[in-house]
């Protein structure tokens, strides 16, 4: 099966006469010979293929052990409850289908669908890990070969769900098919040391071994934090020195890393607007301690409880009161709801989310802010992780409400958002033809949200704004507005929140924003 | 014969209590999963220091069950067109269950010549609600490309079984009892109160072939997939804002649980430890491939 331009869903103006050229590039023949792509024609992992069939019995074997211990109480607990519950609990009503947005993007591809690899999983079990028989098989539907190609399928197939379980959100039931992705993720992880390089050797062993995901060693970081102050110098007209280490802080920030490398601005805009409130508040230098992400959270329990307790012995060193995370989504679910479960005795840390203490600043007038300097159009990015997956829906609009006039909703939004198609881990994945698939498929349905909410001033005079306040999301709109050049050509830019309440602030001598028209 | 039906009667009765009551132990024994939730509103993580401001939701998730079970308010909310005869279907069901609680009660506890129609009408009713309730979900599922491709032909035969136990229901209350609710009631009385045995060991076949039929429900129930749609209710798995906080319940179960081995063998996982070691480690060795 290939997607092609004929298959996919309609974008608005002005992409609304797509493309001729097919939207995803074939692999090269060098790749299609050495990586599996059965599937779709996509390579999300360069699974390379096996050279022997002893080889391939070997995998399949591995696999098989793999989804054993995925069934078992003892080897699975983190998740064996919410698993059993989506395993017995779907009744194929299909209600979650029209709920996701790949499948929908993609034009209704059946590989796609949330319930085909939950169905797949469910046969492969019924048959080879409870071993029913051969009639029984056929009547329960279950016939079906577990051989390579099937579990190839199934590894790229993991790599196809963003994880946003906006299909879990609507199932009647309960039934969780965004968990099955991740339990498949981590089956071929956790057993067969299969996983996207970008998340594993470049993402969690990278940051265990360096202390970030994007590379970044204590001493960059330092250096990072000189160029902030330095940026900081540039927007206020005045050097501050930015906290770093300082012992018994009430709140020790945590950002993306990426937001370092990529997006300056944005921890310059929390120091900036920190520093105005007089909070107390630190950054950490220490290895683990600037780097929120963890990529655990996507496919290994493992790595995910490794690096989650680094952080929280970071901040136990510090002696601050609390951590805060940053613009990152999955850094919130990770650290301040799963870790819950895995964090006992003093590693149980308080942590929380950036959104209510900076609803707090705003609304309180703890900062001296005037809406007029945000009077362009801007919009609200969901990130799926804080809102669906966590719950926090009003803070982020009860600031913009505060300090954008013209603020206007995606439609759906809230817990109904659609994922930006970055999610999961896909906005740093880039080898091969994937990131292809990842603008065309999984982000087209937020593509379409932005274009939509932005219909009635699409100008390329008036300015315009997404605010999207996860660096994962940042990366995936970024690409999307490149990739399809909307971005620049019609004056819509991103950004975080953050952003936008220091271009509010009226001390500022100069815009915080800086456009590029 | 008629003792085989005995027997399958009253033991699928027993079989599914015992069956029932294990079946909720086991899930309720089960280990305690990480938090891994969804979230319908705003959460208490919208609130500054969030742990010191959680309660118990045990009251709001009640009154979800209740309103979910009874009027099937998701499948309202999320697929109106499967909802109609889903809903006629459990409707129907929820009045036939009742109904045969009445018949039971009432026939110990009431005169039973001088009972009333009504107690057939309501019976009725019921069975024609359910019976057009499956006979629309089975027409769906066969219309449907997208319902028919993911069902299992099994599940085909489940519902010719449940159209085949109601019209058995229907056959022996309106042919064999003469739709009369004396007769049947005094029937009943015969099954609920264990006299009259000889004519329990020789039943007429209509009502021994409905006993049966319910009898084979009874053991299926507890085994298929009811139990399980119900226990997403259960107190961790949705929509749960129980912190773990120190010295708590939830603490010593995750201490417990942290003591356990990991027995994953992927290459970045030593073998032998317990996931309180591994977690700790900082393992630099990538050791990703096929190992």
């Amino acid at each position: 099966m290939t997607v092609t331009s004929e298959d996919l869903m309609p974008l608005p103006p002005p992409l609304e006469k797509g493309k001729t050229e097919p939207p995803i590039r074939p692999l090269p023949e060098n790749q299609r010979k050495t990586y599996e792509s059965l599937l779709d024609g996509v390579s999300a992992l360069s699974l390379p293929k096996p050279k022997s069939k002893d080889e391939e019995e070997k995998l399949v074997a591995r696999f098989l052990r793999g989804l054993e211990k995925l069934l078992s109480q003892n080897d699975n607990w983190l998740f064996w409850q919410p698993l059993m519950q989506t395993l017995g609990g779907c009744v194929r009503c299909q209600t979650c289908s029209e709920a996701c947005p790949i499948y929908v993007s993609s034009g209704r591809q059946e590989i796609y669908r949330p319930t085909y690899r939950t169905e797949l999983l469910r046969r492969l079990i019924n048959k080879y890990v409870r071993k029913r028989g051969r009639i029984l098989s056929r009547l329960t539907g279950d016939d079906i070969e577990l051989n390579w190609q099937t579990v190839a399928r199934l590894a790229e197939l993991a790599y196809r769900c963003s994880l946003c379980r906006r299909c879990s959100q609507v199932c009647p039931l309960g039934a969780d098919n965004g968990l099955i992705t991740r339990e498949l993720r981590k089956l071929f992880s956790q057993e067969m040391g299969i996983a996207p390089k970008e998340i594993h050797d470049a993402g969690t062993v990278q940051h265990l071994k360096v202390g970030a995901s994007t590379g970044m060693g204590p001493p960059a970081f330092q250096n990072m934090v000189e160029f902030m102050e330095d940026e900081i110098e540039d927007r206020t007209g005045s050097r501050m020195k930015v906290p770093v280490d300082r012992e018994g802080a009430d709140i020790l920030l945590i950002h993306n890393s990426g937001e370092f490398m990529s997006w300056i601005e944005n921890p310059v805009a929390f120091a900036i607007i920190f520093e105005k409130a007089r909070l107390s508040w630190t950054l950490s230098s220490d290895i683990y301690g600037y780097e929120a992400t963890n990529y655990g959270t996507w496919y290994d329990d493992v790595q995910f409880a490794r690096i989650a307790l680094k952080q929280i012995e970071v901040a136990r060193k510090l002696k601050v009161k609390k951590i805060v995370m940053a613009e990152c989504g999955h850094a919130h679910k990770g650290l301040v709801v799963i870790a819950d479960r895995i964090l006992v005795d003093d590693m149980n840390f308080p942590r929380e989310s950036f959104l209510p203490l900076l609803e707090d600043l705003v609304l309180k007038n703890r900062l001296k802010l005037d809406p007029q300097k945000n009077n362009f159009p801007v919009t609200l990015h969901d990130p799926c992780n804080i809102v669906r997956l966590m719950g926090i829906i009003q803070p982020q609009r009860r600031i913009l409400g505060k300090i954008c006039p013209r603020f206007r909703e995606m439609e759906p939004h809230g817990t109904e958002n659609y994922c930006c198609g970055g999610g999961s881990g896909f906005a740093i994945m880039s080898s091969t033809n994937f990131p292809d698939w990842r603008a065309e498929v999984s982000g087209r349905m937020k593509l379409k949200q932005i274009l939509e909410a932005f219909k009635d001033v699409m100008d390329p005079g008036i300015r315009k704004y997404v605010c999207a306040p996860c660096s994962n999301c940042k990366g995936q709109i970024r690409d999307l507005l490149g990739r399809f050049n909307v971005g620049e050509p019609y004056n819509i830019r991103y950004g975080g929140i953050v952003e936008l309440v220091a271009n509010a602030m009226v001390d500022l001598p100069k815009p915080f924003i800086e456009w590029e028209q | 014969m008629g003792g085989l039906i005995l027997f399958i009667f009253y033991g699928s009765i027993l079989f599914f209590v015992i069956a029932s009551v294990v079946r909720g132990l086991r899930y309720a024994s089960a280990p305690l999963h990480v938090h891994w939730d969804l979230y319908s509103g705003s959460s208490v993580y919208e609130l500054p220091d969030w742990w010191r401001k959680t309660e118990s939701a045990f009251g709001k998730k009640l009154r979800a069950m209740v309103l979910d079970v009874l009027f099937l308010r998701e499948f309202y909310r999320r697929n109106r067109r499967f909802w109609y005869p889903l809903y006629a279907f459990h409707a129907g069901l929820y009045l036939l269950a009742l109904w045969h609680i009445w018949l039971f009660l009432s026939a110990v506890t009431t005169n039973i010549e001088s009972a009333s129609s009504l107690g057939w009408i309501w019976g009725t009713i019921s069975t024609v609600l359910v019976i057009l309730g499956a006979a629309g979900i089975l027409t769906m599922r066969i219309a449907d490309r997208d319902l028919r491709v993911y069902y299992p032909p099994i599940h085909y035969a489940k519902w010719i079984f449940v159209l085949l136990t109601l019209i058995g229901g229907m056959v022996a209350v309106d042919i064999h009892f003469n739709s009369s609710m004396p007769v049947l009631l005094k029937y009943v009385r015969e099954q609920v109160t264990f006299v009259d045995f000889e004519h329990k060991l020789h039943p007429a076949l209509a009502p021994a072939l409905h006993v049966l039929f319910a009898s084979v429900w009874l053991i299926y129930l507890p085994l298929g997939h009811v139990f399980q749609v119900f226990f997403r209710y259960y107190h961790f798995l949705r929509w749960d804002e129980v912190p773990n906080k120190r010295g708590s319940e939830v603490e010593r179960r995750v201490k417990d649980l942290l003591e356990r081995p990991v027995t994953w063998e992927g290459p970045h996982i030593p073998r032998g430890k317990r996931w309180k070691e591994v977690a700790s480690e900082t393992q630099t060795d990538p050791g990703t491939g096929a190992a």
